[in-house]
Parts: C-alpha cells; structure tokens; sequence
C-alpha cells in the first residue's frame, strides 16, 4: 500500500523512470546498441563531439547523453533538444533516428563475463564456457534479449534506412575519425577534423580509464561494484581469439554465424552462417518469462 | 492543475481496483502463451479459434473474447491476474523477448492494406473517398498504426524467432485454405487435448457467417461509434487485393517488402523475386562500414 502510495506520488511528480514508455520527441537521436558492445564509449565519443564546452565525464555523462531507464520523466522532458539519448532497448519503431552500435558477440561475451566479475553477479572463478553457453541461449540478468535477437531486430528491421546509422565498435576502434564523421554527417553536426580529433582524444581509453579512477566510486553504472575491478577494460577487439575456447567459438557462430557473416565478422570455427535463419532464438526455459 | 489532479486520482483508482489495462506494463507468467500479428492479419479470427478450442464449453463472442483471450489494450489488468493458466493474450507488438511462446499470424501485405483501409474507413479515421495511393504510401510508412510497418513488426519477429521450438508462425491463407490442419497446429504447440470434433466445433463457431451474424447482434465496445454501413468481418479472404489495389500500389509494396514476402511464399507480380530487396529485406550489406 505505502509502496504504492510512494509510486503514485512519483508518478505525480514525473519523477518515475520511463524506461520503453518514454514519450518520444521527433527529433531525438538514440545510441542503440546491446549491453557491452562500447555504448558508453560512444556516449562520450558524441558527447565530446556536441558538448565538447561541458567536459564530460562520468559526473555528466548521464545528463549528457542520459538513458530513459535512468532519469525521471520530467528531468528527461527538460532536456535541452534535440535529445542525445542511449538505450540497449530491442526494435522500438517510435525511434526517430538510432545510431546503432553493434560489437563482435565473441567480444561482448568476454565484456560481459567481466562486468558480471565486477559487480558480483557471478565469482571470479565461474567457468567462461558455462557463461557462453548461458549468454546464447539467452540465460540473462538484463531484459534485452539475446545478443542476436536484439541485434537483428535493429538490423533487419530498420537496417538500410536513412533513419538508422550502422556502426560497428571494431570500425570506430580502427577508422575512428572516418566514422566520427559518419556519425556527426548523420546527425547533421558541422565539424571539422580537429574537432573530431579532440572528440576521440577526450574519450580515448586512457582517459576514461583516468575518469574512471577518480569518478567510478560515484557513476551509476559502478558506484556498486568491485573497485578492485575496471570498467573500462580492454577496450579492444579481437579479445575473444585469445580467451574463449574453440567450443564456445562454435557455440555461437552456430547460434548467429548467418547475421555475425552479414555484419562483416569472420567465422572461424567452419559451423556456422548455415540454416535458413540468421538467428537462433534464445531456448533457455530460465530465458522464458522469467522477466 | 485541477484537471491534472483529477486524472491523476482517478488513474489511482483505477490502478487500486485493476481496472486499467495493462498494455507493455503486464506481468508475463513463465506459461504465458502469446497470439501476435500486425493489425487487419486475421488476429480476430484467429482470436476466436483458439479461444473456441481452449474454452469448448463456452462459445466465444464479440462480448466475451477479451476475457477469453485478453488483450493487453483492452482487458482490465484484475482479469489478466484471475484468469486459468496458461494465459493466452493477444497482441499486435513488434519482437518482444519477454514472451514465453509466441504464434503469430502473418498476412499478404497488399491484403493487409486493403483491409486496413476498409477499416479505417468503418472507423472513421478516414473518409470514405480517401485515396488508397495515400493510404498506401503512409503503409509503407508504418504509419496507419502504432505497431511499426508491416515489414518492421513481421522482420522483428521472423528474424529472431523462425525455427525456434516456441515461436509457431501460421499464414492467414493457410487458415482459410485448410482451417481444421491448421488449427491443429495450434492444438499441438498449446499441448491442447483435441480431437476432430473438438477442432470441427472451433471452426464452426469462429466461421465468418457466425462472426458475422455476432458482429450484427452484439453490442460489443469495440466497434460501437463506427460506420454500421460498414463491417468488421469483411470478405474474410485472401487475394482480394487483386479487386481493390491498383497494380501500381501493389508494386510499391512489393519493392519495398519483396524480399520479405516471397520469403513468406507471397507471390510477387510486378517484380522477379531476384530484383526484389534481399530476403533480409533491409539489411542490405551497403550499410556496413568495413
């Protein structure tokens, strides 16, 4: 009863949290992309890029380029538009224009093994294949789907339309300036390449490891988790070469090899890219609405 | 202010009692079965079907069916929470990861059209002289509901569930050529006890002489403020848009969903399914920085 007492109050105030039911503007921009696959880089990436007189930094960061899911709907009204917005949301036809990251699944496992380590979600001595195996079959603590569930429905759904911009983490780690200037043509920003070099500079990973070290006890998304343990970790591609073993490189090039091939990434293990479809859904009865 | 207030209490009271309906709010039960198409695909036939084989003892109508099988717009939220389980709960919603089991009905896109017109027209959303070219080009812009485009709301269900054990997916033409083998699908995915009577008595009670005989006597919510010259339960075929589409508009809908459509076996008839977008439909690899 209190409880949702408290609730209607908030909802009064329009200080709940949207999350899905956020009311769209018709000229937001969101960062999509799934959990793990560099989003809050590329949060400060265009942070830098449109507010680069702010600093930003983890103290700014989420009123920057804030998510629906972490401000209340009258701080997200407020906003200075247009909206710079992040989500890991799956296909949402009400996005007006998605900039959409999507990362190596071999890499986001790795990422997302690691986080889990970080904020004590699983012990540091959980074995990596089991974690693949429950990441493919969709065993999750997040309610975004499955890696291939979430990424195709943004790919083939929106996919080739000038409302939505591709951008793959391993091209902005190799060809940043060239995609920087993808992003800022997309969102009709007049730059130049000195601004965009300062753009990657300020959101380089020595930085934010930097920013880390002095703001990771107070951001969000880490103030509850190991210290002892960074955020900002590798910051590379290809990790997943050294670190997974060849059954669980099979295990999801088999899982999503067809839409893993069509976003550009090389199979390795000589199983995967065939059946008809580009993905396999999640099959985990846990995965079944248990959210 | 005071208005404000006002909504704002009454929406609380609402909320106490369980009357407003739940929408993406609702709380998915492991069990949850959920019946999805994009609107105007035979979501209301196939409503009645099912409701009809799950509940024998209790012919469906247009009075009782958003207690039979609930609407997540339309069924208040106390009677997704007291209804036997398992729960089967329609819904027009694009790809949502939540849902346990998923059937969902798909439709030839330029039948789609025609009906949403139609309906559109018996609702009055838009007047009966309306262009179909117009109607046709805000279609293509998924902009005639709040459901996506056709292409958006299939591809997001296609691409991330075909082939899984809990995702059945059924063509509307396939309904209405063989409506018992059909049904009987469904039976066999919801683990219902069927026999050909069971499936035999579905089928009559969901047939479109029945619906259309309970569309003229119930005075069911739905429909009420809408056109009566006009009717809900139209031809209840398919192919029907060979009669009211105009070939150039079925040409802008293959080039933009052909890929799509013939995947689904729609027979393209002003493209090659080759010169048709990529099965992917829209994901062409163009987009892709190397």
């Amino acid at each position: 009863m209190i409880k949702r007492l408290i609730a209607g109050y908030k909802k009064f105030r329009r200080l709940d949290k949207p999350g899905r039911f956020l009311k769209v503007f018709p000229d937001d921009v969101f960062i999509v992309s799934y959990p793990k696959s560099g989003n809050t880089w590329t949060r400060f990436l265009i942070a830098n890029l449109v507010y680069p007189e702010k600093h930003p930094d983890f103290s700014n960061i989420n009123w920057l380029v804030p998510d629906p899911e972490g401000l209340s709907r009258r701080d997200l009204a407020r906003l200075p538009r247009p909206r710079y917005l992040k989500s890991h949301a799956y296909f949402d036809h009400r996005y007006p224009k998605v900039i959409h990251i999507v990362r190596d699944p071999r890499d986001v496992v790795l990422s997302e093994y690691y986080f889990d380590i970080k904020r004590e979600a699983i012990p540091e001595d959980f074995p990596k294949d089991k974690f693949v195996s429950r990441f493919v079959s969709g065993e999750l603590n997040h309610p975004y789907g499955t890696w291939g569930e979430n990424t195709a429905t943004w790919y083939y759904a929106r996919g080739n339309t000038s409302r939505l911009l591709l951008v793959t983490y391993e091209s902005l780690q190799s060809d940043g300036p060239h995609q920087m200037a993808r992003i800022a043509g997309f969102l009709g920003i007049h730059t130049t390449p000195e601004k965009i070099a300062y753009a990657i500079e300020q959101s380089s990973a020595d930085r934010m490891r930097e920013l880390e070290k002095k703001q990771g006890h107070l951001w969000s998304s880490t103030k509850r988790t190991r210290q002892d343990k960074p955020f900002v970790r590798a910051a590379k591609a290809g990790g997943w070469k050294k670190e997974l073993s060849a059954a669980s490189i099979e295990e999801i090039e088999t899982k999503w090899g067809r839409i893993m091939q069509e976003l550009g990434y090389e199979l390795v293990s000589g199983n995967g890219g065939t059946g008809d479809s580009p993905v396999q859904a999640g099959t985990s009865e846990q995965y079944a609405g248990t959210r | 202010m005071m208005s404000g207030i006002y909504k704002h209490l009454k929406s609380a009271y609402k909320r106490a009692r369980g009357l407003q309906k739940p929408g993406k709010s609702l709380e998915i039960y492991p069990d949850d079965i959920f019946l999805v198409s994009f609107p105007k695909s035979g979501n209301t036939w196939t409503r009645f079907l099912i409701a009809n084989l799950r509940f024998p003892n209790e012919q469906a109508t247009f009075d009782n069916i958003n207690r039979l099988l609930p609407d997540t717009t339309a069924t208040p939220k106390r009677v997704f929470e007291s209804m036997p389980r398992p729960r089967i709960i329609k819904s027009h919603e694009c790809f949502d990861p939540r849902y346990p089991r998923v059937i969902n009905v798909v439709r030839d896109p330029r039948d789609v059209v025609v009906s949403q017109y139609k309906y559109h027209q018996k609702i009055r959303k838009i007047e009966v002289d309306s262009p179909i070219e117009k109607f046709v080009t805000r279609f293509l812009n998924g902009e005639t509901c709040p459901h996506g485009s056709w292409g958006q709301n299939v591809a997001t269900w296609l691409y991330t569930s075909e082939g899984s054990p809990r995702y059945l997916q059924l063509r509307y033409e396939d309904l209405i050529a063989d409506t018992p083998r059909e049904l009987e699908k469904v039976a066999k995915f919801l683990n219902l006890p069927t026999s050909p009577e069971l499936l035999a008595q579905a089928v009559e009670r969901s047939s479109a002489d029945e619906m259309r005989k309970m569309e003229k006597q119930q005075d069911h919510g739905l429909y009420r403020n809408s056109r009566k010259d006009m009717t809900f339960v139209r031809a209840a075929g398919s192919g029907g848009w060979h009669k009211d589409l105009p070939m150039e508009q079925a040409a802008r809908i293959e080039s933009a969903w052909g890929g799509l459509m013939h995947h689904l076996g729609y027979e393209l008839e002003t493209i090659k399914p080759q010169e048709a977008p990529e099965y992917a439909a829209f994901g062409t690899a163009t987009n892709i920085p190397r």
